[in-house]
Order: structure tokens, then sequence, then C-alpha cells
């Protein structure tokens, strides 16, 4: 087994409500793996452990088998861990373009260098720009590339997202609820692209949904977390079937 | 000596958290840094000694138009000047009380010009003993007033139907909106009641520093600085912080030279903010600030 | 990503009318877009530079068109702050102070060409910008504000206080000489328009590079900033001390305009509110901005100068309709129109359906 990101023993609370508590979880090298579990289980604040979002009380979390528990939230692109948030979260005065490019910063380099716009500084921003329109194409984006993301309907605006998320060339994709909030068509679209990232460009992706349809379609592996502990973990035909989870998520409205 | 300069320190500490509650109050309301604060208080000033000179009042009945001239100044800056924008971000808010200030402070000049003017009221430097120290029948008189303002304060903040509607408008005003407060009036009582405070400081520190549009510029920043000393948010805070401001900007006065006394309260805002960011008492970021 | 670079075309994409040729004629537009307002600029930093040559033109507009200049490079300081990087200071006056005294002194005391002390000038306020920034930048929004206050106010009482800097008497200064030759108004006016085209070019430089994007990341929506890779404490501290620079040249140059500097000046805070002041009435979105706010601050006064305490309250007046109804400052309700247009045909060559949608 191969292992990219993983977490052991994470405990967090907000005073004195345990929102995690003792959780571990491993990301394959390029797989998709999903993590699900009922409202209020915890999946957002480990997602926010794993992206250094959030601080934790105790337990490790590691990238390439090296700890980072040290690191800043900013420091995460620059090892190859890019992610998205629940509420989309973009610069909503400026465009797509710029959104995206936005995304690809940790390619930058030196900022004094950048705003003397040197040599090889211009080098990096023909690169950064172009890198954001091959993305853009990718994502369907070109059209709107020059129009502000707040004029942008909600699933674009997604897509937005998940575009400055890849502008960094991220080795690992951590998606907050992707498609909450996105119509069927949106969802389907998505769900193309997420699995496009994953077979094309080989990157893995830890997924928290609540579409529990999705989820089953796209991941490899998941994860389902209940009151702040790993509850199970298997092939998207092993969690259908484990009683443990129907019974988490009998009286949700998402039935398995 | 000592127990002398801590005195009097309280003393000037006590008109520097009079304008920090002042600012406080208007902060937790509306988001408002309201930099034109000090020139309620100079309004205040000039009204005074026309009341007492022109006018022939006395002392309380001018002390008295003065505070409720101050309190309709504050209510008309607000129905007016501020209620139009009460919706932009905090800076937008901010820059609009400098349009105040510099109306306010051109008004004041043209009419009553640049130049100081003694106040008919003198500052009475006779000393006193007080716990063995000696302070000056002035000083003890401001300190009077500036517990009694602040004594209604609490009274008002925790006892009236008023003050407790506008705690409710503090911590949550679409709830408080909600639950049938009318926030508006609220907003409106807060710019009251900032004015009032400008007008008790007006006419206690125009004995002191005589009269002039720029009087209050000084200790309108030591106002800020203490409330933000305290964090912004808590009135205890503000106070604590501008009694701190009164006494190390005496003490410094004291057995450094008077040049040094005016750098104190910034040097304190620095070692205190670099330390704890949200200051003495403040919750930070309660709100998007 | 280039792996499927060749299969992606959608269905609504006929052979003439690939993405890729769209995306190359939005460039090129783009490109010419920004041609015309270095076009533009470059004109209107000519006419600049040319209008001393008028025959009626005195030497005392040169010195007054210089005072408009130097407030307009302050505000350009303040505008990298509060237009760009979303904070705000209200003690810049602090910083042109550190500049004019640093190069009043150094001309006092060494003798030194208007150009070195210039240059001294915006390095020591950058360089007590950048200590400041650790400090400020702990801070959020009003405490900053109040903060940054409380500097200019510090300053001001150590230029008062301090024998080394004369207080109010002030120091007086030889005439301006650059690379050892002696210059007059017309001289002066022409180091501060190149000071201003220089720091103008620089800041479009800036706000159009990575390191500009970044400042505006952390500006709109922090959170989406750092998770892009944005160090929040070292680009802050960066536009703090790039602002403080900037504006520490137009304090260098404040001193030598009347060869004088003195506390009953720079002591005075409503200097920092001035500054701030100009950004906001020019427009803190729009590198020309500063250029409309510089103008009004200071010839405001010039033109009342019998009515000091009614241009105050024109000041104020004026303050409060540009905030009321053009928040974004007038220099931006002027070119919008402009700005719209560009954009329009922009998303309409780019084929954005938003755009169809519109039109």
């Amino acid at each position: 087994m191969n292992e990219h990101l993983r977490c052991e023993g994470i405990r967090v609370s907000f005073g004195g409500v345990v929102a995690c508590d003792d959780i571990s979880l491993t990301v394959e090298k390029g797989k998709i793996i999903g993590l699900i579990g009922p409202n209020g289980a915890g999946k957002t604040t480990l997602f926010n452990v794993l992206t250094r979002f959030q601080p934790y009380e105790s337990g490790s979390v590691f990238h390439d088998g090296e700890n980072i528990d040290a690191l800043r939230p900013h420091e995460m692109v620059h090892r190859g861990l890019a992610r998205t948030f629940q509420n989309i979260n973009l610069f909503k005065d400026q465009t797509t373009l710029r959104n995206i490019m936005t995304g690809g910063h940790s390619l930058m380099g030196d900022p004094l260098q950048a705003m003397l716009w040197t040599p090889s500084a211009r080098q990096k921003e023909r690169e950064i720009e172009d890198r954001a329109l091959e993305i853009a194409e990718t994502l369907n984006l070109t059209s709107e590339l020059e129009n502000e993301v707040g004029n942008l309907p909600y699933g674009y605006q997604k897509r937005v997202e998940l575009g400055r998320a890849l502008a960094s060339k991220p080795s690992i994709l951590l998606l907050d609820e992707p498609v909450a909030g996105c119509n069927d068509d949106e969802t389907a679209e998505l769900q193309e692209i997420i699995r496009k990232v994953n077979t094309e460009l080989g990157v893995s992706v830890l997924l928290v949904e609540h579409d529990m349809k999705m989820v089953m379609k796209v991941c490899d592996y998941i994860y389902v977390i209940n009151f702040g502990s790993n509850l199970a973990q298997g092939t998207p035909e092993e969690i259908r079937k484990d009683p443990e989870v129907i019974k988490a998520y009998l009286g949700e409205e998402e039935h398995v | 000596m000592l127990g002398q300069q801590i005195l009097s320190g309280l003393a000037t500490g006590s008109l520097y958290a009079l304008t920090a509650i002042a600012v406080v109050v208007v902060f937790r309301n509306t988001r408002t840094i309201n930099l034109a604060q000090g020139d309620f208080a100079m309004i205040g000033a000039f009204l005074g000694i026309i009341f007492l000179k022109d006018w022939g009042l006395n002392y309380f009945a001018m002390l008295l138009l003065v505070v409720a001239s101050c309190m309709f100044l504050g209510a008309f800056v607000e129905r007016v000047i501020m209620r139009p924008v009460a919706d932009s971000d905090w800076l937008t808010l901010f820059t609009t009380t400098i349009g105040v200030y510099y109306i306010l402070h051109g008004f004041a000049g043209w009419i009553w010009g640049r130049d100081t003017k003694a106040f008919p009221v003198s500052f009475d430097p006779t000393p006193v003993e007080l716990f063995g120290a000696l302070v000056s029948k002035g000083h003890l008189y401001n300190m009077g007033i500036a517990l009694l303002i602040g004594g209604v304060l609490w009274w008002f903040f925790t006892k009236t139907k008023q003050g407790i509607a506008m705690r409710a408008v503090t911590d949550d005003p679409e709830t408080a909106h909600l639950m049938g407060i009318p926030v508006k009036f609220i907003v409106t009582l807060t710019w009251c009641m900032a004015g009032a405070i400008a007008g008790f400081i007006g006419v206690l520190m125009a004995p002191i520093i005589y009269v002039s549009p720029e009087m209050m510029d000084e200790i309108l920043i030591k106002g800020y600085v203490a409330a933000v000393f305290g964090g912004l948010y808590s009135f205890r805070g503000a106070v604590i912080g501008a009694l701190m401001i009164g006494v190390a900007e005496n003490l410094a006065g004291g057995y450094l030279g008077s040049h040094y006394k005016t750098s104190v309260a910034f040097i304190m805002i620095v070692v205190l903010l670099a330390f704890r960011p949200q200051g003495l008492m403040g919750i930070q970021q309660r709100r998007e600030i | 990503m280039d792996a499927h670079k060749d299969n992606s075309p959608t269905a609504q994409d006929s052979q003439t009318d690939l993405p890729r040729n769209r995306t190359q004629a939005v460039r090129d537009l783009k490109r010419r877009f920004m041609r015309n307002d270095i076009l533009f600029s470059a004109l209107f930093f000519l006419a600049m530079l040319a209008a001393p040559l008028f025959p009626d033109v005195k030497g005392w507009m040169l010195s007054q068109a210089s005072l408009v200049i130097i407030y307009i490079i302050a505000a350009m300081g303040v505008l990298v702050l509060v237009g760009f990087t979303g904070l705000v200071s209200v003690g810049h006056g602090g910083f042109l102070a550190i500049g004019a005294y640093t190069s009043a002194l150094l001309t006092l005391h060494l003798n030194v060409d208007l150009v070195v002390g210039i240059v001294a000038g915006m390095a020591m306020a950058g360089l007590i910008g950048a200590v400041l920034a650790l400090i400020f930048l702990r801070l959020s929004g009003a405490f900053m504000a109040i903060g940054t206050l409380g500097f200019a106010f510090f300053v001001g009482t150590i230029l008062n206080n301090v024998p080394f800097f004369q207080g109010r008497d002030g120091i007086l200064l030889d005439a301006n000489h650059v690379l050892g030759i002696e210059i007059g108004d017309h001289g002066f006016y022409y180091v501060s328009t190149i000071c201003l085209v220089l720091v103008t070019l620089f800041v479009f430089a800036l706000v159009n590079s990575g390191t500009g994007r970044a400042f505006m990341a952390l500006r709109d929506a922090e959170k989406a900033a750092m998770a892009s890779g944005v160090n929040r404490l070292k680009y802050r501290t960066l536009a703090f001390t790039l602002s403080a620079a900037i504006t520490g040249i137009a304090g260098a140059l404040n001193a030598h305009v009347v060869n004088y500097v003195s506390a009953e000046v720079f002591a005075d805070i409503w200097y920092s509110v001035d500054i701030l002041m100009a950004v906001v009435v020019g427009g803190s979105t729009v590198i020309f901005g500063p250029f409309l706010g510089g103008f009004f601050v200071v010839m405001l006064p010039f033109f009342f100068e019998q009515l000091a305490d009614f241009s105050f309250i024109l000041k104020g007046v004026v303050l409060i309709l540009v905030l009321r109804f053009a928040p974004a400052g007038i220099m931006e309700l002027l070119v919008r129109p402009l700005k719209n247009a560009r954009r329009r045909r922009l998303r309409k060559i780019g084929g954005s359906m938003a755009a169809e949608e519109a039109e």
C-alpha cells in the first residue's frame, strides 16, 4: 500500500464538545478516497485538520510519510496539497482567469522579483497563465475567463474553485463537499471532472461529501465517521452492506 | 509625591475614560469608529462659553443645556449623515466620521475663530488632602462627575429596558430586530449618548485646556487608545485602559520630564497589542470588523 | 493536463471558432487595452513635463504643483495598502515625517544630494514600516486604524520634544541640488514629476504581477488566499513596507519643496487623515484615483485661502457625499463606463454565456 496522506489519532474539541475523537484515515496514492458520515459527525473538522486550517489537541498528520503537524495552512500548497471550501470561497470581484491564476501562487517564486517584472518572473507569470488557460479548458470555463466570478451561476463557481485548487499542480486534492447545492447536471459534470483529474493527472483525491450516490460512484475506498470517531471503512460495496453504517444513516434523508 | 502623581493621573484618566466609553458605545452598536467624538465636546465647550457669558446662565443650567445640545448634535449627525451609509463596510463609516470632523472643525473655526479662548469658569487648583495625598479641587470635581456618569451608564446598561435592548443589539442586531427591538431607534439613542457624554467632557475639559477648535484632538487620541486597549467592546476594559494611561502619563511626566508624557499612551498600546492583539478584555473578531 | 488537450473541444465549437483561437483573441484584446492605458498615461505625463514650458508659468505655481505631486505620491503609498491589500492605515503622516526628517537631517549635517535624500527617506520609512508591520498586522481592521493613528501621534510627539529634531523652530535647508547642480522651482518640479512617474510605474507593475494578485487575494478572501499558498504575514508585511516606503519618498520631497521642515507641519496627525482622504475621495481601486484625490486635498485649501474654515467644511461635505454616492471614489466613477465597455467586449469575444444572456 502506497500511502499519500495519513492522519492518526486526531482529537479536536470545541469548549468541551468533542468534534473528533481518535480518528485515523489514509489516502492512498492515485486513489479517490471518500469521507462520509451523518450531519455533525466531524467530517469538516477532520478535513480542516488535514488541511491544517484547524488546530488539534492530539494526533498527527503525515504527508508522504513525513510528519506535517507543524505546517501552516499556506505551506500545504507548496507541498502539493490543494483544497476547496464547503461554502464557495472565491475572489468574487475578480475574473475567473485571475481566480485560477491566484491558485498558481505557489509557482510564482520570489515576490520581489515578480513585482519588478524580472525576465524570470515574467516567464513564470506566463507559465501560470498558460496553465490557468489549460485548466479552464478542462473545466469548460474558457468562455467565462473574463467574467467576474460573482456573476457566474453556482455550478460554475464550484468549478472555478476546483480550478483554483488545480492551478497549484497538486499531487493530492482535498475537496470539501464539491457538489453540495448543485443540481443533477452540475453534479454529473463535476463527478466527471474529478474522475478525469484522478485518472489523467494521477492526482489523489480526498472527498468529503454528503451526496451518497456520487461518493459510491467515484470513490475507490470510503471512510465513515460518526460522532467524531471512525465507524467503518471499505470499498463502496462493503460500505453499502455494512449494518453499522446503515444504522447510523437511519433517519437521515439520504438512505444508502 | 508618588501618591499625588497617581491621584492626578486618575483624574486625567477619568476624562479619557469618558471619551473611551463614548467611543466604545458607538463602536459596539454601529461598528463605527467615531472620529468626530472629540468635536462634539469641542462644540459643547464653545456653547458653554455662550451660555455663560452671553446668556448669563449659571453653571448647572449651562451644563444641562450643553449636554442637551450635544445630544441633539449626536442624533442629528446619525440621522442625516450616518444613517444613509449605515450598511457600508467599516472603512466607509470611519471615513464618513472624518467628514463630520472636518465639518464641525471648520464650522467652529468659522463662527468662533481659531485662537484659544478662556472658559469663564476657571479650574480650581486649591489643594485638598485625600488619602494622604494632595489633589486639586478641580480634579476632584472632574473625577466626581466622571464617576457619576460612569454610575449612571452602568445603571442604564444593566437595569433599564433601553440599556438591555442596546446590549442585545450589540450582540446580534438581526435577532434583536426580529425580537421587536427598534434597532434604528437604539442606534439614534447610541449617538445621543455619545453626544451627551461629549457635552460633559467639553465642559469639564474647557477650564483645563482652554477652548479652541483643536482642543480635543489629543484627548480624543488618548480615548481611542484606551478604547482599543480595552478591546473596543468592553466598557470595563476601556475605563481601566484610560485610567492606566492617565496614571502612566503622569508618572512619566513627573519622573522623565513632561516632554515624554504624551508618548506614553502609544508605547503602552504597542506593548499591549504586541502581546494581546485583541486588547485587554477584547474578544477578537467577535463580529467581522 | 496535456494529455487531453487535443480531444476536449465541445460540441459548440466549429473549426473556425476553437476555444484556443478565442482565448488568443481575448489575450490580444487585453494587450491592446493595456497598450492604450500605457499610451494615455505616457501622454498625460508628457503633458505634465511640458507644462512648465508655457510662458505664463511662474515659480510659485510650480511649487504648488510639486506639493500636489507630493500628496499624490503619499496617497499612492496608502493606495497600495487600502486599495489593494485591504488594510487601513491612518498613520501615514508618520511615514511622511520620517521621510522628510531623514532627508532634511542628512542634507543639514552631510549636505547630501537631493536624490540621495529621497532614496534615504524612502529606505528609512520602509525600514520603520517593516518593523511596525510586525505589530500592526496582528491587529484587525479598526484596531489597526487606531494603532496606526497612535503611531503618527507618537512621531509627532518625538518631533516636538526631542531637541535633535528642533521642534517647532524647524530646520532650514539650503537650496536643493541634484548631481551637484543647484535647482530652483522648475528643477524641483521635474524631480517630483519623475518621482511620480516612477512610483506610478512601480504601482502599475505591482498590481499587475503575481505579488499584487496575492495582495488582492488577501483583500478579497483571506482563507482562499491561504489555501492558494499565500503567506498572510509575509505579504501583508511586504505591502505595509512598500506602502511606507512610497510615502517616505513623498516625505523627502516635502522637506525640500520649501527647504524647511518643522514639527508645526509634520507633527499634525491630521496630515495622515488628509492622505487617507485623498485616496478615499479619489478612488482606492484605480491607480489614477490618488491623482484626483491629491489634487483635491491640496487645491481646495489653496482656492479658499482666505476662508480656511470654509474649505474645511467643504472638504467634509465632499467626503461625505462621495462616500454616499460613489463609495469607490470619484475616479472610479469616471472610468467605470470605459471599464464596463471593455469587460463587455472581452466577455463577448470570450463567448461568455452570461454576456449573451445580457445582450
